[in-house]
């Protein structure tokens, strides 16, 4: 549902914002709206994610046990949920990169045959 | 619990993250307002994300099925006569079969509440001439000396004794119980202590006992009552939940009117008393096998035993028996399981039958909503998602059914319990407890998925363009349906012969168990039992006394026609007559019993003299009476006057001759079900045993009205003697068939059900088919159709489906009822008049159902009809 975008951002791949989800749960626990940030800031805000779609993408990481979170109090004492890796979710995102590595370099490679 | 914990406060979580990017874009400089907009931009659809959120742990089809079970109550809320009938069928039919199941439950399926109950065995030596299981005092010693298969074994026996106490006395049944059996069983007291091997006069009362007796009181622990004369103390107070589970066979002098155990006392017999040749004790065994014993081990074991003691006492006719080594559990409710087996196949059924009712009304339902279900798919709804509706249908229903039954079972299940407490050993235990509750919901959710189909496969094929296009009823589809439908209560009515068969056959058992001898008249004779006990009754005098004084004071009162004592269990045995040599061992001989009568006893209780003369109260010489069974069966054509009979009992001195001076037809006065046995009567001044005795009152008005009075006047010749079981002699042999009657109710309430349920589906088909051939009928009578002739055409149309399934049914209870033999009384289970019966009468009744729906149909006005179309 993204309206009037500056051309210069990128909507996410279907099924990649799990994968980003977990990376930034590797750098420690973070509640909803901070995993929002991370994503769009260490992508320099090319990546643009549309913020309701994390926490469907969040409850089915959770159905499946590669995050978990517990209850917490926020910077400015603020009551919030704090997601975290497993350790199944940890195994899983090694293995979601390795395919996402090969998937980009395969389509590097069909869009710029060397 | 995740899905539980990880969806609450999600709008709250939402709320959180977009006051969050507020924040964020009011710190880059937008006014408060504008960084609002723009967080919820940024944010989506709100509501598409919770829902999303959500359909993330709840997968599609649960939705789609909340929906379609909202959609399925507003539907059936609209139509509230079809609702309410559907969930009473049901909730009859459920409930039915949750309370046999709780009862099958409860006496076959839990195991017994003794510790290891897999473990305990019942040990007998089975008579072959006597035909019943015992086990001898010395018997059970050498088993007990020599046996390693067992953790233990433990005998018992039980009587009613009486108890007195400072406010009075009472009857109560008693057991013995061998100290064995309480460290095997893992019993539990709630206040004292359990029985120990030292306890000489010690007595354990039962939790309810405790209640009833002593209000609940533990300060009598310690106390002392007084049991059949002798000081015994208490000692402790089982747990409420313990229970009496041993089986309680008739043998000798054991009483065969199902009562529960109410007191525990220790069983005094000793090896070193228990000695072959003297007078020994009868009791029967229970024991625990050692953990990893095979029952067939201990069997073989226990023979062992045996043959070496009938080896070394060649002079006991040991040959007559025969060892049973049985599981407890089998051996104490075995005899249950066919009776138990036939009541819920006849639950089933019922629930059958409801169902095909249900499914009636549903596909009746199912062709009027034909348009509503093409339109649903002409506005895109899948084939699936209309097959899924009906499905919804389905639950709900069963569900509401299921429910309700279970308000039906709790009441069933308490009504069987009061009526028939203890016709089946086990039955108190039956509860709606987990399994049974589980049970239901296993059977309910089956009806449902039975209900989702029919009506589903019956429009599976509807075609839509047809019927938007007829809109109005085609006669060509609701005639399939209406043809199915008549499939379905013929298969009803074929199911309701089935029960009813069943149950007539009981009614006719139970009507030649009581078919009497003209003026016998049970209704009109009261009984009552007196047993003397304490040291002052010890001597013969003050039993004569005592005995002649209850007589004489019941003769003198007015409206009683004839008073006479009896003795329940006087002896049953061999008669030994003079000139009959006595049979060798192994050959068989017929069991007697001997009983003890006075002089007005055969008037009150109404039994007829075929010979000779009755005894009086004051013979000079030895005599007796027998009956026509005991002529029959030992003097076969001789004629047995004047022969002479030795009367058991008497110890120390031989035995007296008595000569034979009567001849009485053969009564069923103590067990209905029992074929007449040979019996001799003994003047009861002559009887040997005349410490308990049965009064026997002929009276001319209401026995139960005189009752309290005569029991007043025989308890005030001395107070400390109680008078107990009083009740009509037609109760009293109500009583002795106990676990038929119990079959005869419940069969006989199933049965009923099934019949009502039967004619209600009739009728139901039978009037909406005049109700959907209005129009034909219309047609017809404006052809010149008469009325007759239309009542005709409905009625021969209800009587074809009912013919048909009364045709179904009698073959199929021809195959069943033999599933039953064991439950009747000599009634063949394919008895032709029973099956008659129950053929024509349901015939009449589908005749009956019909004729109103053709009543209708010829009040039909043509031109009405014609014009509605």
């Amino acid at each position: 549902m993204s309206t009037k975008e500056d051309p210069g951002r990128i909507e996410l791949l279907q099924g990649t914002l799990d994968l980003l989800i977990l990376r930034t749960l590797l750098l420690g626990p973070a509640h909803g709206h901070a995993i929002c940030k991370t994503i769009e800031r260490s992508s320099d805000d090319v990546l643009q994610v549309e913020q309701g779609s994390l926490y469907p993408a969040l409850h089915r990481l959770i159905k499946r046990g590669w995050i978990t979170f517990d209850e917490g109090t926020s910077e400015n004492n603020r009551r919030a949920k704090y997601y975290r890796l497993t350790a199944k979710g940890r195994k899983q995102l090694e293995l979601e990169t390795s395919r996402w590595d090969k998937l980009a370099r395969a389509i590097a490679q069909i869009l710029r045959p060397t | 619990m995740r899905k539980r914990r990880s969806l609450t406060d999600l709008d709250q979580d939402i709320r959180d993250h977009i006051e969050r990017e507020t924040e964020d874009n009011i710190d880059r400089g937008m006014s408060p307002e504008e960084a609002r907009t723009a967080a919820l931009r940024k944010f989506g659809n709100v509501s598409l994300v919770k829902e999303d959120t959500w359909r993330v742990w709840n997968p599609v089809w649960v939705e789609q099925l909340v929906q379609d079970l909202r959609y399925c109550a507003r539907t059936l809320r609209r139509s509230p006569a079809f609702t309410v009938v559907v969930t009473l069928t049901l909730a009859v039919a459920i409930g039915m079969n949750t309370a046999a199941f709780s009862i099958v439950n409860a006496v076959l399926l839990k195991p017994l509440m003794y510790s290891n109950p897999d473990r305990w065995v019942w040990v007998a030596n089975y008579n072959r001439q006597f035909k019943n299981e015992f086990v001898s005092g010395p018997d059970f010693f050498d088993w007990r000396a020599q046996a390693q298969s067992f953790e233990g074994l433990a005998g018992y026996d039980y009587q009613d004794s009486t108890i007195a106490t400072g406010e009075g006395a009472t009857e109560e049944r008693i057991a013995q119980v061998s100290n064995e059996f309480w460290q095997l069983s893992g019993a539990q007291t709630t206040a004292g202590r359990l029985l120990r091997a030292e306890d000489q006069d010690a007595l354990l009362l039962t939790a309810r006992f405790f209640e009833r007796r002593f209000g609940g009181d533990p300060r009598v622990i310690g106390t002392t009552v007084t049991l059949e004369g002798r000081p015994v103390t208490i000692v402790g107070v089982l747990a409420p939940g313990f229970r009496f589970l041993l089986p309680m066979p008739p043998a000798f002098s054991d009483p065969n009117d199902p009562k529960e155990i109410e007191a525990y006392t220790p069983l005094d017999i000793r090896p070193e008393t228990e000695i072959r040749g003297g007078p020994t004790a009868v009791i029967h065994v229970v024991g625990k096998l050692k953990p990893g014993v095979a029952i067939e081990q201990a069997r073989a074991e226990i023979e062992t035993i045996q043959a070496s003691i009938a080896k070394a006492n060649p002079e006991w006719s040991y040959g007559d028996f025969q060892l049973h080594v049985d599981p407890l559990q089998e051996k104490l409710v075995g005899a249950s399981r066919p009776a138990l087996l036939v009541l819920s196949s006849a639950a089933a059924l019922v629930l059958l039958i409801a169902c095909a009712n249900v499914v009636s009304l549903l596909l009746a339902r199912a062709s009027a909503r034909r348009r509503e279900v093409a339109i649903r798919a002409a506005a895109g709804a899948g084939k699936w998602r209309v097959f899924r509706q009906f499905f919804a249908e389905g639950i709900l229903l069963a569900a509401m059914g299921g429910a309700t039954g279970l308000f039906v079972a709790y009441g069933a299940t308490a009504t069987i319990l009061r009526l028939s407490r203890n016709a089946v050993p086990r039955i108190g235990e039956a509860v709606v407890d987990g399994r049974v509750l589980a049970f239901t919901a296993a059977i309910s959710m089956g009806v449902a998925i039975f209900f989702g189909f029919a009506p589903a496969i019956s429009l599976w094929k509807t075609n839509l363009h047809s019927t938007l296009k007829d809109g109005a009823r085609t006669f060509s589809a609701s005639s399939t349906s209406l043809r199915f439908r008549g499939l379905l209560v013929a298969g009803e009515l074929a199911l309701a012969v089935v029960l009813l068969v069943g149950a007539g056959l009981l009614v006719k058992s139970f009507r030649l168990m009581n078919a009497h001898p003209p003026g016998f008249a049970p209704e009109r004779v009261l009984v009552m039992t007196v047993v003397l006990s304490g040291p002052a009754y010890a001597g013969r005098p003050a039993q004569e006394a005592y005995m002649e004084e209850v007589l004489r004071r019941i003769e003198s009162v007015s409206g009683v026609e004839a008073a006479g004592i009896s003795d329940p269990h006087f002896m049953q045995g061999i008669a030994r007559v003079e000139g009959i040599p006595a049979p060798l061992p192994g050959q068989p001989r017929p069991m007697v019993s001997f009983n003890m009568a006075s002089m007005a006893y055969g008037k009150a209780i109404g039994m007829q003299l075929v010979k000779g003369r009755w005894t009086t109260d004051s013979e000079p010489a030895p005599v007796l009476v027998i009956n026509r069974s005991f002529a029959r069966r030992i003097f076969e054509s001789e004629n047995p006057l004047g022969r002479r009979i030795r009367v058991p009992g008497a110890l120390g001195d031989e035995e007296p001759y008595a000569t034979v001076v009567g001849i009485v037809d053969d009564l069923k006065y103590s067990k209905l079900d029992a074929e007449p046995q040979p019996e001799v009567l003994v003047p009861y001044k002559q009887s040997p045993f005349l410490r308990a005795a049965n009064v026997t009152v002929r009276v001319a008005g209401d026995p139960l009205a005189m009752a309290p009075a005569l029991r007043k006047l025989i308890s005030e010749i001395d107070k400390s003697q109680p008078v107990y079981d009083v009740k009509t002699l037609e109760e009293a042999l109500a009583d002795s068939i106990a676990p038929r009657r119990f079959n005869l109710y419940l069969l006989g309430t199933l049965a009923t059900v099934a019949l009502l349920l039967a004619v209600i589906g009739v009728y139901g088909v039978i009037a909406y088919s005049v109700a959907q051939r209005t129009h034909e009928i219309g047609v017809r009578m404006a052809l010149g159709a008469t009325r007759p002739e239309v009542i005709g055409m409905v009625v021969r149309q209800g009587l074809g489906v009912a013919l048909t399934g009364i045709g179904i049914g009698v073959a199929g209870a021809f195959l069943l009822t033999r599933m039953m033999e064991s439950l009747l009384y000599q009634v063949n289970p394919t008895d032709p008049q029973t099956f008659a019966a129950v053929a024509i009468a349901l015939a009449l009744t589908a005749l009956i159902a019909s004729w109103g729906p053709a009543l209708k149909a010829a009040l039909v006005d043509p031109v009405i009809a014609l014009r509605c179309e």
